[in-house]
């Protein structure tokens, strides 16, 4: 296969001297993210999500199995991520470069171990029968920043989604199907969100936030931190590199902290105005079958 | 849920591929990329043509084996088409990426098996060739595919264009074809219990909905008009996205 074109020495110069001097080749400010656009599909769960050039599709989806022997009270929630030949002809397709496991194993930390969804809500019957709820994160284009986008992303599908509804009398498990009754929302408790830094310069002293591809391919290190809106640290991830001062990482996490509550109150917004695209006639509260909490 | 009745696509959009392509049809709607003639590896090298890679990749779950039929019915297609001929040596990367499929409502769908097989063929094929037209890789012709199921309806049968996924579930047999440019049949299959002569009835049906007459002539409007109604003319379709897409990039000119 093919390998990944590296940026030419004159490039490289380019590039790295412009950030010296604070400007970015594309203009930007050096913590300002590229325009972000987000779409959901007609089904639930289903979120396209843009940044820049890079574009990434999350896809949500549930079905019933027994859960593992020793959780039996919890559900299952995968993520799984391959990047196929579609982002860049260097990915082969089952063969995992660095980059996707890099992201798989990111995502995981943030979402998954952070308890964002409650699996414990997934469980049916003990021990038998519970939700298995699976997202699967495709890359359709890659220019950079795939972590932020993909954090995003699966949140973002993950809040959108709706399992169906079921309901337990005495032994028996009815699970309703979508022309039944209205699909439930997950019990969601927190959205974690990503930010990455990339550090330029011989002393790491150049910090930029959503990099590009080009951008990436030229850092010396990078540090990715993930909060809840709440200010609650989830994950903290500097991978090798360049040594950067302890300093500089705090004021990171403080960047960080603000650029996710934006992006949370962003999301918020785009949840808010796909529901009201669904509630034709405000049938929406009359279909649901759920109790208030 | 809504399904477009009108095809809709969205040509080079993705800027790595080579060519990219995005097609809607009947409530399906599938990511196309091409990357080609790109190095091969050595043990997929061909001394005299080019490889010819398709991968199917669902939405949901992992591909299993019915991807990997879908991907070897598309691969000999395609092989058909392309002029491999020209790039000895080389590989041509078709991919291609369910975005969504029809889902049926009144049942609650399996993930651990993919559920894609042959009704999402005729928009898989689609976006092949759309992506391949993006790519401007040389082709001896395009194709237009179609799909059909046999339903039984009041004690008889009938046979219904571009089926949802609750008909396809109810019919008795279920048919794929695609025709060239050239009005010739390069792939038909089916699956279900069919007699010969419903084959032969379905084969027309299909003809005339892939092989439209030519617009030229103006009084066979009403004729076209009848065609028309029964299903989107794909072929039109197809060449007037193209002219679309070459309109705005010669724009400058």
């Amino acid at each position: 296969m093919p390998r990944e074109a590296e940026p030419s020495l004159n490039e490289r110069a380019f590039v790295v001297q412009a950030l010296q001097e604070g400007l970015r080749i594309d203009g930007r400010a050096l913590d300002q993210f590229r325009e972000l656009d987000l779409k959901f599909g007609d089904q639930y769960g289903v979120a396209d999500l843009t940044l820049g050039k890079t574009r990434i599709f999350a896809k949500v989806s549930a079905e019933v199995t027994t859960p593992y022997t020793d959780r039996p009270f919890d559900g299952i929630f995968t993520i799984t991520t391959e990047l196929s030949p579609m982002a860049s002809p260097s990915f082969e397709v089952n063969r995992p470069t660095e980059t996707e496991i890099m992201l798989s194993r990111l995502l995981e930390k943030t979402v998954r171990r952070s308890n964002a969804l409650d699996t414990e809500s997934l469980c049916l019957v003990s021990g038998q029968k519970c939700w298995s709820i699976r997202v699967d994160l495709h890359v359709l284009s890659h220019d950079g920043n795939l972590i932020d986008a993909s954090c995003l992303a699966v949140v973002a599908a993950l809040r959108h989604f709706r399992k169906p509804d079921t309901s337990i009398e005495g032994e028996t498990l009815t699970i309703y199907t979508p022309a039944e009754r209205e699909p439930v929302p997950l019990s969601w408790l927190h959205s974690p969100l990503c930010v990455t830094f990339s550090f330029f310069g011989e002393e790491a002293d150049i910090v930029v936030m959503d990099a590009n591809l080009l951008e990436e391919q030229l850092r010396v290190t990078s540090f990715t931190i993930s909060f809840n809106k709440h200010g609650e640290i989830c994950q903290g991830a500097k991978l090798g590199g360049t040594t950067v001062e302890a300093m500089t990482l705090i004021k990171c996490a403080n960047d960080a902290l603000d650029k996710v509550k934006e992006l949370t109150t962003w999301l918020d917004l785009k949840l808010v105005e796909d529901s009201k695209r669904r509630d034709k006639g405000g049938l929406m509260a009359e279909l649901s079958a759920e109790n208030e909490r | 849920m809504t399904v477009n009745t009108e095809p809709q696509a969205l040509i080079s959009h993705l800027p790595k591929a080579d060519g990219s392509a995005t097609f809607s049809y009947a409530g399906y709607t599938v990511v196309g990329a091409v990357n080609g003639p790109i190095e091969v590896q050595r043990r997929d090298e061909l001394p005299e043509e080019a490889a010819v890679d398709v991968i199917v990749r669902p939405a949901a779950g992992v591909g299993g084996t019915r991807e990997r039929h879908l991907e070897s019915l598309i691969q000999s297609t395609l092989r058909q088409i392309i002029l491999v001929n020209n790039f000895p040596r080389t590989l041509i990367q078709v991919i291609l990426q369910i975005i969504v499929a029809p889902e049926n409502e009144y049942v609650n769908a399996k993930i651990t098996q993919a559920s894609s097989n042959l009704p999402i063929l005729p928009a898989l094929l689609q976006t092949a060739i759309l992506s391949l037209l993006s790519s401007t890789l040389p082709l001896t012709a395009t194709l237009t595919s179609t799909a059909l199921a046999i339903v039984p309806d009041q004690g008889g049968s009938n046979i219904v264009l571009n089926p949802t996924a609750r008909e396809v579930e109810q019919s008795q047999s279920f048919h794929v074809f695609a025709f060239t440019s050239h009005n010739e049949l390069i792939l038909a299959e089916s699956e279900g219990s069919f007699t010969m002569k419903e084959w032969d009835d379905v084969y027309a049906r299909a003809y005339s909905q892939c092989c439209p007459p030519a617009l030229s002539s103006d009084n066979d409007d009403a004729m076209i008009d009848d065609q028309r109604s029964a299903g989107s003319d794909l072929r039109h379709f197809t060449r007037s996205t193209m002219e679309q897409k070459i309109v705005s990039d010669l724009y400058w000119k």
